[in-house]
């Protein structure tokens, strides 16, 4: 038993840092989320650049053959840093797809992933579906050797960046089609989300695609999704730690300096004990990132599941106590834009949310 | 990273399993597993067992009789106890006594004292708490006054965990009253609860049960052989003593029982037709616990493999000791909760040994209001969750 990281584990985690401590600090992130952009191709170059794209992608497309604890430690340095690059809904969910479903045109487009230079979404969840991933609103109906695609898409992350989404649709079951952003019939309404990442609401009005869309098998993804929901889950996880991370370092730090009635705040038992728990929380959180990043890869389903759930059910109860407590802490200057905590705060509440939310993964985990 | 246990550590878990199948009284299991009150004979015939196999005092240093287990393998032995229903000893003279004579203590009182702490055949308690000295330990009042070869003592000791059965009691006792700290005159001492003067008074618990006591001394004369280490050094050793707990403190394989246990009960109790453990607002609660107790785990895990490589687990262990009472005081709320009305019969020694009343509800149920009540106690004991949160804040905040 060991939870160690390897030595190029460390080593990788030290490069990423050092980029983006040369390239991405608060003021970056502002000055991005000013122009309503959750996307700098600049920064996205010198990430691919760091091998961190191609770390988990098997060697055929060009990359490392990494496992999940590498996803892991990545996402975290990206919460750290409030970096709202695509990289969960390309590296994670995408290219486990794409490799999953295996095919000459899959394995191009992994490897167009793994240096950069393609971009995709996944679009699983629908609006009135909360957050089921198998909603199938969405349809695909045969026509000639092509198929014809209706419904709507909610949410979906990553997609007002991607020149092409993975679809999930009921085509006599779950199925996926790999649709290009620009095809005709296809609406993408594009948002930033809370924390500044990007997303989109995707409409597809009867949209003609080609035999060649198909990803796989019709009728037969129920598992590839449920498994690159769950991969996504345990990046987020980690993504959230990063951020909580920074949330204790700036609490601490608030509540030793801050002085009010002649004395550092954190002084007050009150605040102190708060912060305990805090501490605390985050231990037990730490733990089931941990946990969570060695199950995603688990080819036993129910095992990976309930590990999992387990994680983004607790991660996501910590966040959110976090969020509360550290700006409750903070007192005043918690509530403004300009001070970090805040964009911290809505990253975890977009983290707690996407691909499964609280209530989501405890009622999962209870029933399995 | 990797998870699992190790080949030699699930071998390990193996002889373990085997050993407590075979050595393990029926009647011992019977009673720890239904979650009765162990009497004075099992606690004392299980310990025995232990100490012939060399088991009773894994922790020890090998030439001291300790097993050499490293601190993972003791937390495996510590869940499987819990988990094939073996008691485990009493810490007060294994974990707490022991480590303090061992290290602190001479030849002639170890020579005297280790070989019936072993064996289980001296039952020593605790005399640490008292009226006025709870959280605030060093403010104690019992004194001990030097007289030639012997020393005087005279106070209350409270709280004293089954000192009802006690031979020995170790105390922190007051032997400088004019020291400039309260820390500094205060001495280790063991006192023959069978001198005269001594006078040990029940303390009924909310639960109905007699598990605690408070102990009086009134010109208990001591030999002044029976001081452990120096004179007026003791409040060191009792600091040396209240570390040494750090192994078992998350309660993790208590935990992992109860919550056995708890849906056990849950899918017997039905709502609304259906088990209890099927719906949906019970069924929430339940996973929320047990979520956090498969974390508290990892997280005792963590700490432990930080341990055996011989790093200070610092502030982890007081983490471990606030979440883990917290996880295992839930269960035992969820149990009561889980009873539905029959937790309400007031039954506290219903199931012990000579108890031949007719039972209201089931056993499970009829304890499952006591066990609430009495668990309480875990968040005040071995230093109260405040005090261990102000330990934690001190270590990471500065304040």
């Amino acid at each position: 038993m060991n939870f160690d990281y390897s030595e190029e584990q460390k080593m990788l985690v030290q490069s990423l840092e050092r980029t983006l401590a040369k390239s991405y600090d608060f003021e970056t992130y502002r000055g991005q989320l000013a122009e309503k952009a959750s996307h700098d191709p600049a920064l996205w170059a010198s990430l691919a650049e760091l091998g961190i794209m191609a770390m988990p992608l098997p060697e055929a497309a060009g990359g490392f053959d990494g496992d999940h604890t590498d996803i892991a430690l990545i996402s975290t340095e990206l919460g750290r840093r409030l970096v709202p690059e695509p990289y969960v809904s390309n590296v994670v969910v995408a290219a486990y797809i794409l490799n999953a479903v295996g095919g000459d045109s899959a394995a191009d487009d992994l490897a167009a992933i793994g240096v950069g230079e393609k971009r995709f979404a996944a679009a699983f969840y629908e609006p009135g579906e909360r957050h089921n991933p198998l909603a199938m609103n969405t349809k695909a109906e045969k026509s000639g050797d092509g198929w014809t695609l209706n419904g709507h898409k909610a949410v979906v992350l990553g997609a007002d960046t991607a020149g092409a989404f993975i679809v999930s649709a009921d085509a006599g079951g779950a199925t996926l089609f790999l649709v290009p952003a620009d095809a005709d019939g296809v609406t993408v309404r594009t948002y930033q989300l809370l924390d500044g990442r990007g997303a989109a609401d995707i409409i597809f009005d009867n949209v003609t695609l080609d035999a060649s869309a198909l990803l796989g098998e019709a009728g037969s993804a129920e598992d590839i999704i449920l498994a690159a929901v769950d991969r996504g889950a345990a990046a987020l996880v980690a993504d959230s730690l990063g951020a909580i991370e920074e949330v204790i370092e700036m609490t601490k730090d608030y509540l030793r300096t801050r002085t009010q009635f002649g004395r550092p705040i954190g002084s007050f038992q009150v605040l102190a004990h708060r912060m305990v728990d805090l501490l605390i929380d985050y231990e037990q959180a730490k733990s089931m990132s941990m946990e969570a990043s060695v199950e995603a890869t688990n080819d036993d389903s129910a095992a990976r599941k309930k590990a999992i759930s387990a994680a983004k059910a607790k991660v996501g109860a910590v966040s959110r106590k976090f969020g509360k407590d550290s700006i409750q802490m903070h007192g005043g200057i918690g509530m403004t834009d300009e001070y970090a905590l805040g964009a911290y705060v809505k990253r975890l509440l977009v983290n707690e949310t996407l691909f499964g939310d609280t209530d989501y993964h405890l009622e999962r985990f209870g029933a399995l | 990273m990797e998870l699992s246990l190790t080949e030699a550590q699930a071998s390990f878990r193996d002889d373990v399993v085997t050993f407590l199948s075979e050595s393990l009284p029926e009647d011992i299991k019977e009673t720890q597993k239904s979650g009765g009150h162990l009497t004075k004979d099992q606690h004392q015939r299980w310990h025995k067992i232990l100490g012939d196999k060399g088991w009773s005092t894994p922790l020890w240093p090998k030439e001291h009789g300790g097993t050499g287990w490293s601190p993972v393998e003791y937390a495996i032995w510590d869940e499987e106890c819990y988990r094939m229903g073996a008691p485990r000893v009493l810490p007060f003279s294994v974990s707490m006594l022991g480590p303090v004579l061992i290290n602190f203590g001479n030849d002639e009182q170890r020579e005297r004292f280790l070989p019936g702490i072993r064996s289980g055949e001296d039952w020593w308690a605790q005399g640490f708490s008292e009226p006025g000295a709870g959280s605030d330990l060093a403010s104690l009042k019992t004194m001990a006054v030097r007289d030639g070869d012997h020393y005087i003592v005279n106070g209350q000791k409270t709280w004293t965990t089954l000192g009802q059965h006690g031979d020995w009691i170790f105390c922190l006792v007051r032997t400088d009253a004019s020291a400039a700290k309260p820390q500094t005159g205060i001495s280790f001492i063991l006192i023959d609860m069978r001198s005269p003067g001594v006078e040990v008074r029940p303390i009924i618990t909310l639960d109905g049960s007699h598990e605690v006591n408070e102990v009086w001394f009134t010109d208990v004369k001591v030999p002044a052989e029976n001081l452990v280490g120096q004179e007026n050094m003791g409040w060191t050793y009792a600091k040396f003593l209240l570390q040494n707990e750090r192994i078992g403190i998350a309660g993790i394989g208590q935990s992992k029982e109860q919550l056995v246990s708890l849906k056990r009960l849950a899918a017997a109790e039905k709502k609304n037709g259906k088990p209890l453990v099927e719906d949906g607002s019970f069924r929430s609660k339940l996973s929320e616990v047990e979520i956090e107790l498969r974390a508290l785990d990892l997280t005792n895990k963590r700490m432990l493999v930080e341990t055996e490589r011989g790093m200070d687990p610092g502030p982890v262990s007081s983490m471990l000791k606030i979440r883990g009472s917290e996880v295992a005081q839930r269960l035992y709320e969820l149990k009561m909760e889980a009873s539905g009305l029959y937790a309400l019969p007031f039954q506290p020694e219903a199931g012990d040994p000579g108890w031949n009343d007719e039972l209201a509800g089931t056993l499970a149920q009829a304890r499952s209001a006591p066990h609430y009540l009495n668990t309480r106690k875990i968040s005040i004991f071995g230093g109260s969750n405040e005090i261990q949160r102000g330990i934690i804040s001190k270590m990471m905040l500065g304040f």
